[in-house]
């Protein structure tokens, strides 16, 4: 075993030598190591799958990976991750847990690998790495704990990172002459004359179940209309008049939508506009490789994108995903490595060809990935409107999130009072945040 | 001797093993439980490492308006549920109390909701209830009524009718089980003496019946307390919390909240209902023997 | 038994007809859907007019197949691997089960000793605890308490022959879960096997002693050919709940220890819910509750009544 181990290591040596590319092979001293990696069922890191056998063709390095549900993923790393050593080698990690890992100091500072130089790619070009997203998704330690900034520094790089764009149906919007909504009174208006002129037709798929899935919703609305969960002293000011307008914007979203709306999640939204049940769709941008695939949508080709609507200004999610390495990993080096072909501008085209969600500026400009997907210049130009700060990644967000969610969808389904509800939010919200100690200081 | 001995240790053997295995996977982890609702406690830390807080998950809990929507909720599904189940099944067995061709294969077909399992029958549900694909709602639409929004406004209505679908069965077979033991006699005796149907049901069947169905009925309100996977794969518990019952409560609180210390008191809470229903179920049965002895003995003396 | 059979009305006939279609008409829908494509299960022109396909079958076990399907470019359901966890865990824990119940409730039913009374409350009160009241302790105690050392001598051992890091824990083995469904269904086996045990003659025992039998031998040549039927019913019991649990278990597998429930659930993933594959999963994982009902049938219902009316 061993014996053939040196002789394919040494037979790739004297291959790169003579192909003159490189003196040594980078990954050669991790050839045959096994890497346990932690991955979301998510549309982005299914494509990741599909290229993952380049990575053990190229490199030698064998992986074993564990896919789940991302709630799931979440509960199984708060588990693994709190252990003395943990199975996983290379984790994807959902945006808000990224507060909970770094202050556990579950994951690696990645400052120690891009300084080894036999590790870090010099031709890796961070640079071109969408600067919303490693601020967003990747950061700790700076402006409020959990951005960039002076103090910060780097954690995770983002992968299956998304932002929000409009998709609409071109043959309903021409049919009817209507225009793409640029704000989001147009939006609204839109949203509610669909119905009219489509019977049976909702007018924009939005999620809106109980938890996570409306107040993600209704999130999408709150910074494009000026609003924010917390001001700058970490006071909750949810309740206040941008909130308001965004929840009444929700309300209006799905009175006007789809049958069953107010149960839908995110599966049944985005099924229900891939099943021409509605005329628009606004949320994540992982969902174009779904859209134009025919034995999963009935709308291929007839769907355009926009950038997300504005309110008093523009300001998309930032959301999905990063990969970091867990503290108590066995191969910290090797999982690097993956991290890094992963995220390089060879992977992150290899990805987005396969359908996935690029990380960098520069797979969103190139021309083969353009031509196709012809949608990747839009969704380039919403990455300029990007808000890192669009969510508080805190500890506690879990729990104001849920509350949030809870509450939105009694507003949606039991006709709850919009500014009474918000007001129990920001109430609850307070009572958790001084829990919390985050008014120590005032 | 040496025979004596073994013979005084023979039942502890038995019962050893049984024993062991309950003390350490269920009295145990029972006992770790309470003592962990008395902490702050996170699932990254060991029990040991949480701070302890007293009674203060506890009261956070009393006061908490998810907790008590949820608890609202429990109670409600599991009356709906109970009491749906019990007058449909009994209702049921009293009309297939009779001597038909192929009763056997009857009962066959009706336990089969009952062994499947539950996130299979939240999945066939979910299914049937989607609110444009769904069986229902094309059935609906096929012949021109309007569509129900099952999952959305009508949640709660609609898990109560899955689960009146898969545990009917149990009541009806209970009942059935019961119907057909009662005494001949008694029935005989009414028949002649002129009673309709009706009356035979009201004045004999149904008070000759009373105590298995009471238990059965009390066995039925446990096992509804603990429902938890058909309604986590129909709706998660919401819209809201409209369909959150305690049990899917607290595997959110301990999963997704991380608040282990929270959901071990709301556990707790759950226990103590559960406890409560679980002796009068033994105070019932003890006083049913009692009332039996008592007559038997009444009617010694007579004789 | 009467062979006469009474005549009835059509109506009566009607309303059996549609309480068979009631109980047995999900499942069976269920069943004609595992054969559909996404398109035609989604697409509203229902009905029985369709190409029935395996294709969801396919994707499902693709990992155990012997060839690979050519709609299947990535095998992520490793639904082979979670079908031979569930198995094993469900067989296992029912034996274990049974033969520690069963011993148990003879000594409850047929000896005096100190502690009978108290153990036989016990017993009694815990059959009430729902599963998901033990979630937190569970989870807590396999993970963190109920572990080796891995410098232990037996901890190294086990980490040498089957590799994995860190302490071995009950949690994400096939015995950590085992163990919990055994205490789970303990309480309700002991429960109803007294009563078939109280049945059994003494003096058939006593005749067995007196030929020289232990009382183990007793036990195990005379009584329990005697409760086979009650043995039956028992067993069905315990396997479904250990076939069909899902919380617990999800709560302690691991990625290689997952169970077919789990994998059903994890499968209903919000971003794109593959109907086809899942009902495939489902009908799959239904297949052996719905063999036992069919040939059982007569075990289930004697359990069942057992089980409550001493209750």
């Amino acid at each position: 075993m061993s014996h053939s181990l040196k002789s394919t290591v040494a037979s790739l040596t004297v291959a790169a030598c003579m192909a003159g590319t490189a003196f040594a092979n980078p990954y050669a001293d991790y050839e045959g190591t096994t890497l346990i990696v932690n991955f979301p069922a998510h549309p982005h890191y299914d494509a990741v799958m599909k290229i993952l056998p380049e990575f053990t063709a190229e490199t030698g390095i064998e992986l074993e990976v564990d896919q789940l549900p991302y709630l799931k993923m979440r509960e199984r790393q708060t588990l693994e991750l709190g252990q003395d050593e943990g199975e996983y080698d290379l984790i994807a990690y959902v945006v808000f847990s990224k507060a909970d890992y770094v202050f556990a100091d579950q994951l690696e500072n990645l400052a120690k690998y891009f300084m080894n130089p036999k590790l870090s790619d010099p031709g890796y070009d961070a640079g071109d790495l969408i600067d919303g997203y490693v601020y967003n998704i990747g950061f700790a330690g700076g402006d409020k704990g959990y951005l960039e900034g002076a103090t910060g520094s780097l954690f995770g790089i983002p992968y299956g990172s998304e932002t929000s764009v409009l998709g609409y149906r071109k043959d309903i919007f021409d049919k009817h002459g209507l225009k793409v909504p640029e704000t989001y009174d147009e939006l609204l208006e839109i949203a509610c004359k669909i119905p009219e002129l489509e019977p049976g037709m909702g007018g924009l798929s939005s999620r809106a179940a109980s938890g996570h899935h409306a107040a993600h919703a209704f999130l999408l609305h709150l910074n494009p209309m000026g609003g924010a969960i917390f001001d700058d002293q970490w006071n909750p000011v949810v309740n206040n008049e941008a909130g308001v307008k965004a929840a009444e914007a929700l309300k209006t979203i799905v009175d006007c939508g789809p049958e069953g709306a107010t149960n839908f999640g995110f599966g049944e939204a985005l099924g229900s506009f891939l099943n021409g049940d509605t005329a628009m769709f606004l949320d994540t941008t992982v969902v174009a490789g779904q859209i134009d695939d025919p034995s999963k949508s009935q709308v291929v080709g007839k769907v355009g994108w926009a950038l997300h609507p504005m309110g008093v200004e523009r300001a998309s999610q930032t959301g999905g995903f990063g990969i970091g390495i867990p503290a108590n990993a066995e191969n910290k080096e090797a999982a690097f490595l993956l991290m890094q072909w992963l995220t390089s501008k060879k992977g992150d085209k290899l990805v987005a060809m396969a359908g996935g969600n690029p990380s960098r500026f520069s797979t969103h400009a190139d021309e083969e990935v353009n031509a196709k997907y012809p949608h990747m210049a839009t969704f380039g130009e919403a990455l300029k409107h990007a808000d890192p700060d669009w969510r508080p990644i805190i500890p506690v967000w879990g729990k104001i999130n849920a509350d949030l969610g809870t509450t939105l969808s009694k507003v949606l389904t039991e006709d709850l009072d919009i500014q009474e509800a918000l007001d129990g939010v920001a109430e609850r919200t307070k009572g958790v945040m001084t829990e919390a100690g985050y008014y120590t200081w005032n | 001797m040496q025979r004596a001995t073994a013979n005084r240790l023979t039942p502890y053997m038995f019962m050893a093993p049984a024993v062991v295995i309950m003390v350490i996977a269920l009295l145990y982890p029972l006992g770790y439980m309470v003592w962990g609702s008395f902490r702050d406690w996170d699932p990254s830390q060991t029990i040991g490492e949480a701070e302890f807080v007293g009674l203060k998950n506890y009261i956070t809990l009393w006061h908490d308006p998810n907790f008590r929507e949820s608890l609202g909720v429990t109670l409600s599904f599991a009356f709906f549920v109970v009491t749906f189940e019990m007058v449909i099944g009994v209702g049921l067995a009293l009309l297939l109390d009779r001597n038909i061709r192929g009763m056997s294969v009857l009962r066959t077909l009706f336990i089969l909701p009952m062994m499947i399992a539950p996130v299979v029958v939240g999945l066939m549900w979910r299914y049937m209830y989607h609110p444009t694909v769904g069986t229902f709602n094309r059935f609906f639409e096929a012949i021109g009524l309007p569509t129900v929004d099952w999952l959305g406004a009508n949640a709660l209505m609609s898990v109560i009718i899955a689960d009146i679908w898969q545990w009917t069965p149990f009541i009806f077979i209970l009942s059935l089980a019961a119907l057909q033991s009662l005494p001949r006699s008694a029935l005989e005796a009414a028949r002649i003496d002129g009673a309709t149907g009706w009356q035979q049901i009201i004045h004999i069947k149904l008070p000759l019946m009373m105590p298995v169905l009471i238990v059965t009925g009390l066995l039925r309100l446990i096992d509804a307390f603990k429902v938890l996977e058909v309604i986590l794969v129909m709706t998660e518990g919401g819209p809201g919390l409209s369909t959150e019952i305690l049990a899917l409560r607290i595997s959110r609180t301990a999963t997704e909240f991380r608040e282990l210390g929270v959901a071990a008191a709301m556990s707790n809470y759950l226990l103590i209902l559960l406890l409560f229903i679980t002796v009068m179920m033994f105070a019932f049965t003890r006083w049913q023997e009692m009332r039996a002895n008592r007559l038997r003995a009444a009617v010694e003396e007579d004789e | 038994m009467a062979t006469s059979y009474e005549r009835q009305p059509p109506a009566f006939y009607a309303l059996i007809a549609a309480l068979v279609v009631m109980s047995v008409g999900p499942v069976l829908l269920m069943f004609v859907n595992s054969f559909k494509l996404d398109v035609d299960i989604i697409s509203g022109t229902s009905g029985l007019i369709f190409l029935p396909t395996i294709q969801n079958y396919e994707t499902a076990l693709c990992d155990v197949l012997w060839y690979k399907p050519d709609h299947v470019d990535h095998c992520s359901l490793k639904f082979g691997n979670a079908f031979g966890n569930s198995l094993i865990i469900a067989l296992v824990s029912t034996a274990l089960t049974l033969v520690i119940g069963c011993m148990a409730s003879y000594a409850l039913v047929r000896f005096r000793f100190m502690g009978r009374d108290s153990v036989s409350l016990t017993t009694l009160m815990v059959r009430m605890v729902p599963p998901a009241v033990l979630l937190v302790p569970v989870f807590g105690l396999w993970n963190n308490e109920f572990c080796i050392g891995k410098t232990t001598y037996v901890g190294s051992l086990i980490r040498e022959t089957f590799g994995g890091r860190g302490d071995v824990c009950l949690a994400g083995t096939h015995s950590g879960i085992i163990l919990v469904y055994v205490a789970m269904n303990l309480p309700f086996v002991i429960w109803i096997l007294q009563s078939f045990i109280v049945q059994v003659p003494r003096s058939l025992e006593e005749a067995a002693r007196v030929d020289g039998a232990g009382p183990f031998q007793v036990f195990f040549k005379v009584v329990l050919p005697l409760i086979k039927p009650g043995l039956a019913a028992a067993a069905i019991f315990t396997f479904r709940i250990a076939w069909n649990e899902y919380l617990l278990a999800s709560a302690l597998s691991d990625r290689n220890t997952k169970t077919v429930p789990i994998l059903i659930v994890n499968n209903m993933s919000e971003f794109n819910v593959e109907w086809g594959v899942i009902m495939a999963t489902g009908m799959l994982l239904a297949i052996p509750p719905i063999i036992f009902t069919l040939f059982a049938s007569r075990q289930i219902i004697t359990g069942m009544t057992a089980g409550a009316v001493k209750g």
